[in-house]
């Protein structure tokens, strides 16, 4: 067929060799773009909240004290600004590079679709790299003219943070990109590097304060971590952050110096799997798994031989032998034990089998590494080091007044974020657990699905995952009461307290949880409410108190539940209980009442979808 | 709260009635009509099959008889009782094989089985060695620790439906058992179930493969549009609505009507019709189909006529041609 474009396979060949990257990325990009909304939506709200809660509403109290001059910035807003666009970049890096190329590998074998056409290896990981490039790119400019439009930004040569930007997403991004692309199988391995890379090289960067102000050895973290070098990078194009020149080829060097030596091993690993080796990727955790099972098998002989002795008893007395037969089939066999049912109007929804909803997540979580389930305190405990040790610097503490509390004493900033951090945690991971959790094996992993083709009701299944979820809060809180015990920061009936506080807090939330992930459809609505969590965050009194607003704002913040959550904290932890404290613990009872009576109303269109 | 059934219910669950009876069974989802009003029965120990080319609303009529899905109307009865108002009860009587294996990733091939019978409120101790039973019946019993995830697919098949029997079901659904396994995998996935059905668990089988379903229906009902186009054995179905044997030719490209009508004139000859037993000749894209009891002679006709196809053959009649014939349509698309 002449005239066809497709008709000289050689002139194909020769451009694909060329340009066969930049395919690559149009189909990167065009994969983002089932999420292009979300995207364009952080890009421009982020901006605007963190300008809003940091830099105006902590502002407030750090500007009130320390003076930003010496670092050639007019205020505290003008000083973070510029990191904490390197920073969101950065940190979508860290989503970026983790899941799609799983997604490539393993879950929807997209490298294996390119690899079958002339594209090469290499130019298959250059072409998600150039891709996810043009999304910071896009997400900086956003964030630029944001910043511009706050009358933040000094400097023209501020619009060069694109560059400064993408260089320390690519730095962050790349290194995780190498080493996620070697697996065959994702094991939660995106939330440990999250957790134990991403959030520590984030919180102890210098973003919200000059990275001086943490003791030495944490500053060494800042000097590994590409958002530092990136954060100075951009302070120095924004306003003109004084500094040695040299300090300036440091950071570009550092930056590159890491991205491109990452670079060459993502390209070898793409080679090696992509590439005529065919390698499979490393199999995660498989000798543990070999450890775990050697165990598991001896347990299973020692049960086994304990039900052949009562078997050989059971016949020594007369009883019918157990049916041998593999699956007899004949009805209720011989060895089939006896079920009881529930009856009455619930048992289509109930089967009073919760248990083992629980125990089936108690077995997933031990299949799964234990470091994964246990870092989840990990990350209260870095915000308290990072904003306690960094902030603390520059405010001499918190009026005791000002954070609503009776008595002219002021309060250590740590102690005053502590509380509020535990509600926090609680928080996310009670959402985190009742949406994207409850999502995932509604959809992929039809889990559900599966459940409800035995005797368990919805009511079974959804208490069940509550349980699971409280299960995994509560050593989460008690993880991080106990870190705050040791640094006396709360007291020891305080801390009790306020345990079964955050066991309330994450009820209420699983409940409220559990009732919006039954109108979700599809994966981009969850996005969306992930995005009402972070400004909830930021501007709950969580990181200052919440007189720096006008009242109007304040009425807002006091409708929203994580304020009720994080005052309730402060009640307990220093122990001055009020009417208002009676009203937090009011507002949790009515979510549960009303999320959990929600939850069930739509409990068939939850889980018999 | 928990009791067992009363002793009159638990008779009639166990004994006496029908594994499955349904009348007028009807499911709307808005407009749009998946299951149109039928009805059938499935005795005790019966190998029930449920035929039909994509969308005639098979696996919906399984998920009302497993009692996940809610019926628009009539009446449906699994082991007597009504899967709406006695869902645990019903539920706990089947073994399910959905159309997609979902297993438990995050939990090993043994393991899957063991929770599963959990979720059925069955105790440990008797699963452990339950659990050692099925995976010999599935011959998995080597890969009793591995992922989920290493298993080839004729496995993790065999693993869905080892999985499915942990409660001793009476009766077994299985939708699209061996779509998408090569035929080895197929052949030691029928033998498993041609053992079950010897042991008297009832079979409960959609499928759009008429060799499966010749091998191991009993019984069975062609599905098209949600409506019951035919009923019976495969093999009278094909008595009834077919010739003992079929005539496959290929001409090449854009002749094949052209060709049949004169096929039809020279065959349908009244000198040689009996001899032949010509019936019909079906005109498809590709081929033609000359139904007829005797293909060798249909064939010997053709070539003495001077017709020369670019290739020929002689098969038997298969349920294939039974849904042709009924909906002038082929089964696989």
């Amino acid at each position: 067929m002449t005239g066809s474009p497709a008709a000289d396979k050689d002139v194909l060949a020769r451009r694909v060799r060329r340009w066969g990257a930049l395919y690559q990325a149009e189909a990167t990009l065009r994969s983002m773009r089932a999420y292009g909304g979300v995207v364009l939506f952080s890009s421009t709200f982020q901006p605007i909240v963190y300008i809003l809660a940091m830099g105006l509403g902590l502002g407030v109290l750090i500007g009130a004290e320390t003076d930003f001059s010496a670092y050639g910035a007019d205020s505290y807003l003008m000083y973070i600004a510029p990191a904490i666009l390197a920073s969101t970049v950065a940190m979508t890096a860290g989503t970026e590079f983790t899941f799609p190329v799983m997604e490539g590998f393993k879950w929807r074998r997209k490298y294996y679709g390119a690899q079958a056409t002339a594209l090469s290896p290499q130019q298959i990981a250059l072409g998600h790299i150039l891709g996810v490039c043009c999304r910071f790119a896009v997400h900086a400019l956003i964030f630029i003219g944001v910043l511009f439009a706050f009358g933040v930004l000094a400097s023209p040569l501020a619009v060069l943070m694109v560059f400064s930007a993408v260089l320390g997403g690519l730095a962050m991004g790349l290194p995780i990109m190498a080493y996620i692309s070697t697996l065959r199988d994702e094991k939660g391995h995106a939330a440990l590097i999250q957790r134990f890379i991403i959030m520590p090289l984030f919180l102890f960067s210098g973003t919200f304060y000059p990275l001086t102000n943490l003791p030495g050895f944490l500053q060494v973290v800042g000097w590994i971590s590409p958002i530092w070098h990136a954060n100075e990078l951009g302070r120095v194009l924004a306003f003109g952050q004084p500094g040695p020149p040299w300090m300036v080829a440091v950071h570009l060097g550092y930056l590159a110096g890491v991205a491109f030596l990452a670079w060459l091993v993502v390209r070898r690993v793409f080679i090696r799997r992509l590439g005529y080796e065919e390698w499979p990727g490393r199999v995660p955790g498989l000798k543990s798994d070999l450890r775990r099972q050697a165990k598991q098998d001896a347990k299973d002989a020692d049960e086994a031989r304990a039900e052949a002795g009562r078997v050989a008893g059971a016949q020594m007395t007369g009883a019918a032998p157990r049916a041998n037969a593999p699956a007899t089939g004949s009805g209720v066999g011989a060895g089939l034990p006896p079920v009881t049912f529930r009856t009455g109007v619930a048992s289509s929804y109930y089967s009073g089998n919760i248990r083992a909803v629980f125990a089936r997540g108690l077995a997933a979580i031990r299949n799964n590494r234990g470091v994964i389930f246990l870092s989840g305190f990990l990350e209260p405990v870095l915000f308290l080091t990072s904003f306690g040790l960094g902030v603390s610097p520059m405010i001499s503490g918190i009026e005791a007044e000002q954070a609503g509390l009776a008595g002219q004493d002021t309060i250590s900033y740590a102690a005053f974020i502590a509380p509020a951090l535990l509600a926090v945690s609680a928080m996310n991971g009670a959402v985190f657990d009742s949406t994207w959790n409850v999502f995932f094996k509604l959809k992929i992993t039809k889990l559900y699905q599966t459940m409800m083709s035995t005797s368990l009701g919805p009511v079974d299944v959804a208490v069940g995952e509550i349980c699971l979820a409280l299960f995994r809060g509560g050593i989460y809180a008690l993880g991080f009461l106990g870190v705050l015990l040791g640094a006396g920061l709360v007291g020891p009936a305080s801390a009790v307290l306020m345990w079964f506080t955050a066991l309330f807090i994450a009820l209420g939330f699983a409940c409220i949880g559990m009732a919006a992930t039954s109108f979700m459809k599809r994966f981009q609505q969850m996005d969306w409410m992930m995005m009402v969590l972070i400004p909830m965050f930021l501007f709950s009194a969580t990181l200052f108190p919440i007189d720096v607003y006008p009242a109007g704002v304040q009425w807002v913040i006091q409708a929203l539940p994580l304020w009720h959550g994080v005052e309730l904290m402060r009640d307990i932890a220093f122990w001055q209980f009020s009417g208002l404290t009676l009203v937090h613990l009011g507002y949790y009872l009515a979510m549960i009442v009303a999320g959990g009576a929600l939850a069930a109303y739509r409990m068939k269109r939850l889980f018999l979808r | 709260m928990t009791s067992s059934l009363s002793p009159a219910r638990q008779q009639a669950a166990d004994s006496a009635a029908p594994a499955i009876t349904a009348s007028s069974l009807t499911k709307r989802y808005g407009d749009f009509t998946a299951v149109d009003g039928i009805d059938f029965t499935v005795a005790r120990g019966e190998s029930f099959g449920l035929l039909g080319p994509n969308g005639a609303g098979k696996s919906t009529t399984m998920r009302m008889i497993a009692a996940v899905s809610e019926r628009t109307g009539g009446e449906l009865l699994v082991a007597g009782l009504d899967p709406e108002r006695h869902g645990p009860e019903v539920r706990a009587r089947l073994g399910v094989v959905p159309q997609q294996d979902n297993l438990d990733e995050e939990l090993s091939v043994r393991e899957n089985i063991i929770m599963y019978g959990r979720y059925f409120g069955l105790p440990r101790r008797y699963l452990v060695s339950k659990a050692e039973e099925l995976l010999e019946f599935a011959q998995l019993s080597h890969k009793a620790r591995a992922r989920v995830e290493d298993l080839s697919g004729g496995m993790k098949r065999r693993l869905t439906i080892a999985r499915a029997l942990v409660n001793e079901p009476q009766v077994l659904l299985l939708d699209e058992p061996t779509t998408g396994l090569d035929p080895q995998a197929r052949h030691v996935l029928w033998d498993r179930l041609f053992r079950l059905k010897e042991s008297g668990t009832t079979l409960v089988l959609t499928t759009h493969h008429m060799d499966e379903a010749e091998q191991l229906c009993d019984r069975l009902i062609v599905v098209d549009q949600g409506a019951i186009m035919a009923e019976g054995s495969p093999r009278g179905l094909i008595a009834e609505h077919s010739t003992r044997e079929v005539l496959e030719l290929r001409f090449g490209m854009d002749r094949n009507a052209e060709i049949a009508r004169e096929l039809t004139a020279l065959l349908d000859a009244p000198e040689v019709a009996g001899m032949i037993g010509f019936s019909h000749i079906e005109v498809l894209p590709d081929r033609l189909l000359v139904y007829a009891g005797q293909a060798e002679a249909a064939m010997e006709r053709l070539h003495a006529s001077g017709h020369k196809p670019l290739t020929s053959l002689v098969r038997r009649s298969s349920l294939e041609d039974v849904f042709l014939r009924l909906t002038g349509r082929s089964l696989v698309d």
